[in-house]
């Protein structure tokens, strides 16, 4: 795999995450007891066997860095392939906010110049896969396409955001993609892009660089759909068969973590073979005192247990007191449940504090979030 | 190489006889503990905390598991340009090459790697112990008392004392008697196998007690007595804290249920002194509808739909519905099958305890279950038992 790199955009409108993303981006979002949605995009492409990824950074993107590091956990810390953080700066033409995808990679041309690999898989961060992506470039190959975009039928993924290209497609009998649709009232076409494109990165270069030269800024609507209507580029579908999920709103964030409660889900995302990395810590094991009753729950290592924990996600250094009742939310890491405290329905961000005997009961429809460091 | 202060040399190279079947297949550091540790994370862990970071391994007895488990060192932040981590086996020098006799052969046989680092000071550990220490604290201790050699001591109780080396010391520290595993001891200060030489005096015993040729190269017994006939300075360093020799089955459980007590007797959530370790990258662990976990310590990567109490469980064991876990360690990846009873066991790596089997029992001595034996079900294993896998090599 020498001759593929990927790149990630971390730069997705995120304002339906509200206070989840207020001090991070989407990428850098702590999700399923000890992960970042980061590590599944790029564990993707270490596990597919590539050597260097870079990561184009927007907002807010200190936490993200600090996750990354120098990229040691995922073995992307080589000489020449390496994990490159790729920060927004002042140009001439850019001050530095992108408007869209085909802005950031034309900021970063530089940067894609000097990388030596033909090929090339970009993605954004909002979904949440974990696969191989040899199969999609053996796919590719086969077809001789100019580009290969990644989709998905899993019903659940057929809703629109708007503005956030949400993409649907229709293929022929050999996975040309003959017809595609963004942000549709509903979608008329039956597959779901989900956003992973492999192509040649002279090709990508190029069409960066006419798309820019035509004003455009956004990949699917400005550089892909075009291209696709008048028929002058070779543009295939490859259907991932896998889970698949979308971190685009609070509710998203909720329903990921509670899916992973199911063991049939939690075996197909984490298979064995296909690990998933990510920033380590060094907690102790979790330890359980006394008759902590804890029930259909997944729990990160570093935690102290003495009081109830059913249907939640619980990360890494949490405390739950004893008397308090956490019951179908998730507590990031290093967040406090003194005792007799209880939580329905609640998202506490890290560090959080709940007081003793506090109670915060939240809708299911709509979990409470509790942002980042807040005592209540 | 840059000249450092004070090197390590970690004694790794123990078979740990006593510890049977699972030693058969791995040295003795390299056993998994306490939930997701190895052994040799422990004095790993104490040198980078210390801020030694020059740490020769050396090795001998089956070091497969064990150099794959240092790797390069980097779960240790010993990765580095300048120093890191050595793994040292015996080698063939010249015209002969042979195996490490003893402790003081092993550093002997190695004086070229300690010269490297030019260093004024080495550090000898044993790989075989759980405790967290300064090492530098010991360091300036050592310093200050312009010692030739200082031994870390602890006071054991004193119906224990004929188990250890005994130092007898005087009001200042320094060691007028060292007595191995006295019958009548006039201390309780035990030797923990932890030593700082001033390096030219070290390289200077270690010539002299080479040369001759009915010394048994130990430093216990014959490098330290030969220090204290000739009047060196030997000095006893006090340490207060945990500190447990797991050379054996009831030690080695007896030390993973130390963990269980609250307060933890040796505090494994200290932020400023973590005890580093490979990780397996797992996700975060399970516990199912109708499963129970209580006073217990869990790790990433378990699967747990039946009853644990009182036990260890490492990376990626699985309990399915209806098994019993009672005051047991179990290593990773172990599987406890629907309906099975584990009592006072070691369970060790990749073992499978089949469906409706009995394995120990509430009281007597530890049964163990060897790395990969599989139980079919209905087995039943009484107390003390060991059952090795079937498959041998």
């Amino acid at each position: 795999m020498k001759d593929i790199m990927g790149l990630i955009y971390t730069g997705e409108n995120d304002a339906r995450l509200r206070e989840l993303t207020q001090v991070r981006a989407v990428a850098a979002l702590p999700v399923a007891g000890r992960y970042r949605v980061i590590d599944f995009p790029v564990s993707s492409m270490v596990n597919t066997g590539i050597r260097n990824v870079g990561v184009i950074t927007q907002k807010n993107y200190h936490s993200l860095m600090d996750h990354l590091g120098s990229g040691k956990e995922w073995d992307l810390h080589g000489k020449n392939n390496r994990l490159a953080i790729l920060p927004p700066f002042l140009t001439r033409e850019n001050i530095g906010v992108y408007n869209g995808l085909v802005d950031a990679l034309q900021s970063n041309a530089n940067y894609l110049h000097r990388c030596r690999q033909e090929y090339i898989i970009l993605t954004t961060s909002h979904f949440i896969i974990n696969t191989d992506f040899r199969d999609m470039m053996r796919f590719h190959a086969e077809k001789d396409a100019d580009v290969t975009l990644l989709y998905t039928n899993d019903p659940a993924m057929r809703r629109v955001t708007q503005g956030s290209e949400s993409t649907f497609f229709t293929t022929d009998s050999n996975g040309r993609i003959v017809g595609m649709e963004i942000d549709p009232t509903t979608p008329t076409r039956e597959h779901t892009v989900i956003e992973v494109c492999l192509l040649k990165r002279e090709l990508l270069l190029h069409l960066v660089d006419q798309a820019a030269a035509n004003g455009q800024h956004e990949f699917m609507r400005g550089v892909l759909q075009p291209l696709i209507n008048d028929g002058s580029l070779h543009v295939h579908g490859y259907e991932h068969k896998g889970r698949v999920w979308r971190i685009q709103s609070v509710q998203d964030y909720f329903q990921f973590n509670m899916d992973l409660l199911d063991s049939r889900v939690r075996g197909e995302l984490f298979s064995r073979g296909y690990p998933v990395y990510t920033k380590l810590r060094d907690d102790m094991p979790t330890r359980y005192v006394g008759e902590a009753a804890v029930t259909n729950s997944l729990v990160a290592d570093g935690c102290v247990i003495e009081g109830k924990v059913i249907n939640s996600v619980v990360f890494r250094g949490v405390r739950i007191a004893k008397g308090a009742a956490v019951r179908n939310s998730v507590v990031m890491q290093d967040a406090e449940v003194e005792a007799d405290a209880e939580l329905d329905c609640c998202i506490l961000d890290k560090q959080a504090v709940i007081r003793s005997k506090g109670r915060l009961i939240g809708p299911p429809a709509y979990p409470i979030v509790i942002a980042k460091g807040v005592v209540i | 190489m840059r000249k450092k202060q004070c090197v390590a040399m970690l004694l790794a190279g123990g078979q740990g006889s006593r510890l049977g079947i699972l030693t058969k297949h791995m040295a003795k550091p390299a056993l998994p503990f306490g939930g997701k540790y190895r052994i040799i994370d422990f004095p790993l862990s104490n040198c980078s905390n210390s801020g030694i970071d020059v740490v020769g391994v050396l090795t001998q007895y089956q070091p497969l598991e064990l150099n794959a488990y240092i790797g390069s060192g980097s779960p240790w932040d010993l990765d580095l340009t300048n120093g890191g981590v050595f793994v040292l086996p015996p080698y063939v020098k010249g015209k002969s090459g042979e195996w490490y006799r003893g402790t003081a052969n092993a550093i002997c046989q190695n004086i070229g790697f300690v010269e490297q680092f030019n260093p004024e000071y080495v550090l000898v550990l044993a790989g075989d112990h759980i405790y967290k220490m300064d090492y530098n604290a010991m360091l300036t201790y050592h310093i200050q008392k312009q010692a030739d050699v200082t031994i870390a001591v602890l006071e054991v109780p004193w119906e224990e004392t004929g188990r250890f080396g005994i130092m007898d010391t005087d009001e200042w520290g320094r060691v007028v008697k060292f007595e191995e595993k006295p019958k009548k001891a006039k201390s309780n200060k035990a030797s923990m196998g932890v030593y700082i030489f001033t390096w030219s005096k070290l390289r200077h015993y270690l010539e002299r007690d080479e040369a001759d040729p009915k010394s048994s190269n130990d430093f216990g017994k014959n490098v330290i007595p030969m220090m204290l006939g000739e009047n060196q300075g030997v000095y006893a360093y006090p340490f207060e804290g945990y500190w447990k020799d797991v050379g054996t089955v009831e030690s080695l459980w007896e030390s993973n249920m130390d963990l269980l007590q609250q307060p933890m007797p040796i505090n494994l959530d200290d932020k400023r002194w973590r005890i580093y370790a490979r990780n397996p990258g797992m996700p975060p662990h399970y516990i199912a509808p109708g499963a129970l976990a209580a006073n217990t310590l869990m790790t990433e990567g378990c699967e747990v739909f039946g009853e644990v109490r009182g036990s260890v469980l490492f990376a990626g064991v699985q309990v399915e519905a209806g098994a019993q876990v009672l005051d047991a360690v179990v290593m990773p990846r172990a599987k406890i099958a629907r309906g099975a009873k584990v009592q006072r066991t070691i369970v060790a790596e990749d073992a499978v305890i089949g469906p409706g089997c009995l394995v120990g029992e509430p009281e007597g001595n530890i049964a163990v279950i060897g790395p990969g034996a599989v139980l079919a079900a209905g087995t039943v294993v009484l107390a003390g038992e060991q059952i090795e896998a079937g498959r041998q090599c």
